[in-house]
């Protein structure tokens, strides 16, 4: 048996339009946690809209945002796995048939950043970040479409020699500068060291980090808890008009560098939309999230 | 805190009898786009002379895409969504206070030149739910007509009929105050009260 250029082509399908009709289920827990310690019940109103909105998208089979973004997939290949086809184009082939075949349609959103062009098509479409499990019989997709609308508050700049302090300074500073623009309450993802790549990315994959999932370094156990305290200390609340919950979590992850120390920070917005799934080597699709 | 229904075009009275965190659905028409282009566009026509595409009757402006069809030769709004206001910052003083625009609507709010502007004219500007589309899509009537067809669709300069679209909620007023820049202001003055709380924490960690 192997994972099949179809399987592969439909799944990653399958994966993009189910993110676009819904949220995660542990954004849902984490929206309606934030509905009990939410004190302005005018941000407890808007809370209520989000989960609202996301449960009509479901039922009407919709989109919860039109921004359908440009596809955005992070795949780990099992070493033990078996291949029928091109797997690379079958991702770049999912989307093509997503386009000519979701309902509703959907809007173009790829831009050519040189001619402000748009459409369904571009270069390096769809990102696709690769990367491999030791010993695995599966295929890992998840798939994250992005639009920057959350995306363009992201920072990075490398310190030389932090402190924890002026780390958690910077964070602080880039939530205040992106205040109520992102579509809050949003999911903060930190990534500390390597180098400015590696720092981007690790920030990037730490806004897929379901909420509630304990950070296992201690020192960024603690930061994520003083910092998601720290960031709802500043008030700007569900769609940036005012209350306590302004962040869901902060998820922290570093990398070992050079004493010059890259921090990246990034935003998702309260959709938070992402959908994994694995395919084995048996054929079988198991839905992950 | 009230929740009104506003029948477009509201007068400049009644855009100031608004305040602050009002939740409002509005009925009537309105103007909506979610385009760079179309602000371009729209900023050329006003310094030409000449007219928009399609009237603003609603005296309501949307920063809003909308996905339409076309049915039995008419439109028909398959889900609308709004988008981020702030990056129209440029051209919005200039066509609030020429079309005579009383209502604004979007997310993420307008700088502080455009509130100057809406206090001046008696406009407001209502937040719109980012990933609100199936409840806002709901309050569409009508797509009246499609300006600029040649833009993509989000870009188009569409006229809409609105019936209970919301929920809004008042986010900058016609007296000058922005939720906003009040959200941001508050935030910056917290900071070293929020320093001094992380470190505290950091202490208590060590």
């Amino acid at each position: 048996m192997a994972v099949t250029y179809e399987l592969m082509k439909d799944t990653a399908r399958r994966l993009y339009e189910r993110s676009l009709k819904g949220i995660p289920e542990n954004s849902k827990l984490a929206l309606a946690d934030a509905l009990q310690t939410e004190t302005s019940e005018a941000a407890q109103k808007t809370l209520r809209f989000m989960l609202a909105s996301a449960a009509r998208a479901e039922e009407r089979d919709t989109y919860v945002c039109s921004d359908a973004g440009f596809p955005v997939y992070f795949v780990k290949i099992g070493t033990r796995v078996q291949f029928s086809g091109d797997l690379k184009k079958a991702i770049v082939d999912s989307f093509d048939e997503l386009v000519a075949t979701i309902q509703p349609p959907i809007l173009k959103f790829v831009t050519n950043p040189l001619t402000g062009e748009r459409s369904y098509r571009g270069k390096d479409m769809p990102h696709v970040t690769w990367d491999l499990i030791s010993d695995a019989d599966y295929v890992d997709i998840t798939c994250s479409p992005k639009a920057l609308g959350s995306g363009r508050w992201a920072a990075l700049e490398v310190f030389s020699y932090p402190t924890l302090e002026e780390i958690e300074r910077y964070i602080l500073e880039v939530s205040i500068k992106a205040g109520s623009q992102h579509c809050p309450p949003v999911v903060i993802g930190v990534g500390i060291g390597g180098s400015f790549d590696h720092a981007a990315k690790l920030a990037k994959l730490q806004t897929l980090r379901p909420f509630g999932t304990k950070n296992p370094e201690p020192i960024l156990a603690g930061m994520e808890a003083r910092l998601t305290e720290a960031i709802n200390a500043t008030g700007f609340g569900p769609m940036g008009t005012g209350g306590d919950t302004t962040a869901l979590g902060v998820h922290i992850d570093y990398a070992s560098g050079h004493g010059f120390t890259p921090v990246a920070v990034c935003f998702n917005c309260w959709i938070n939309r992402r959908t994994r799934a694995r395919i084995y080597n048996s054929g079988e699709v198991e839905v992950v999230e | 805190m009230s929740e009104r229904v506003l029948d477009l075009p509201i007068t400049p009275e009644v855009a100031r009898s608004l305040q602050l965190g009002d939740m409002v659905y509005l009925r009537g028409e309105a103007v909506v786009t979610a385009g760079f282009p179309t602000h371009q566009r729209l900023a050329a026509c006003i310094d030409n002379g000449e007219p928009p595409p399609v009237e603003f009757a609603g005296k309501a402006f949307l920063h809003l895409g909308v996905m339409s069809e076309e049915r039995d030769g008419a439109l028909q709004a398959l889900y609308v969504n709004p988008t981020t206001s702030t990056r129209f910052n440029a051209f919005m003083p200039k066509i609030i206070s020429q079309l005579g625009l009383t209502v604004a609507a979007g997310k993420g709010g307008l700088d502080e030149a455009s509130v100057a502007t809406m206090r001046a004219e008696g406009c407001v500007y209502l937040s719109m739910l980012g990933g609100g589309a199936p409840l806002l899509t709901d309050g569409i009537a009508e797509v009246v007509e499609a300006g600029w067809p040649d833009l993509i669709a989000q870009f188009r300069l569409t006229r809409l009929r609105l019936d209970m679209f919301g929920p809004l909620k008042v986010a900058i007023d016609a007296h000058g105050n922005s939720r906003y820049a009040e959200l941001t202001e508050s935030a910056r003055a917290k900071l070293p009260e929020i320093m001094e709380m992380l470190a505290r924490r950091r202490n208590e960690q060590a």
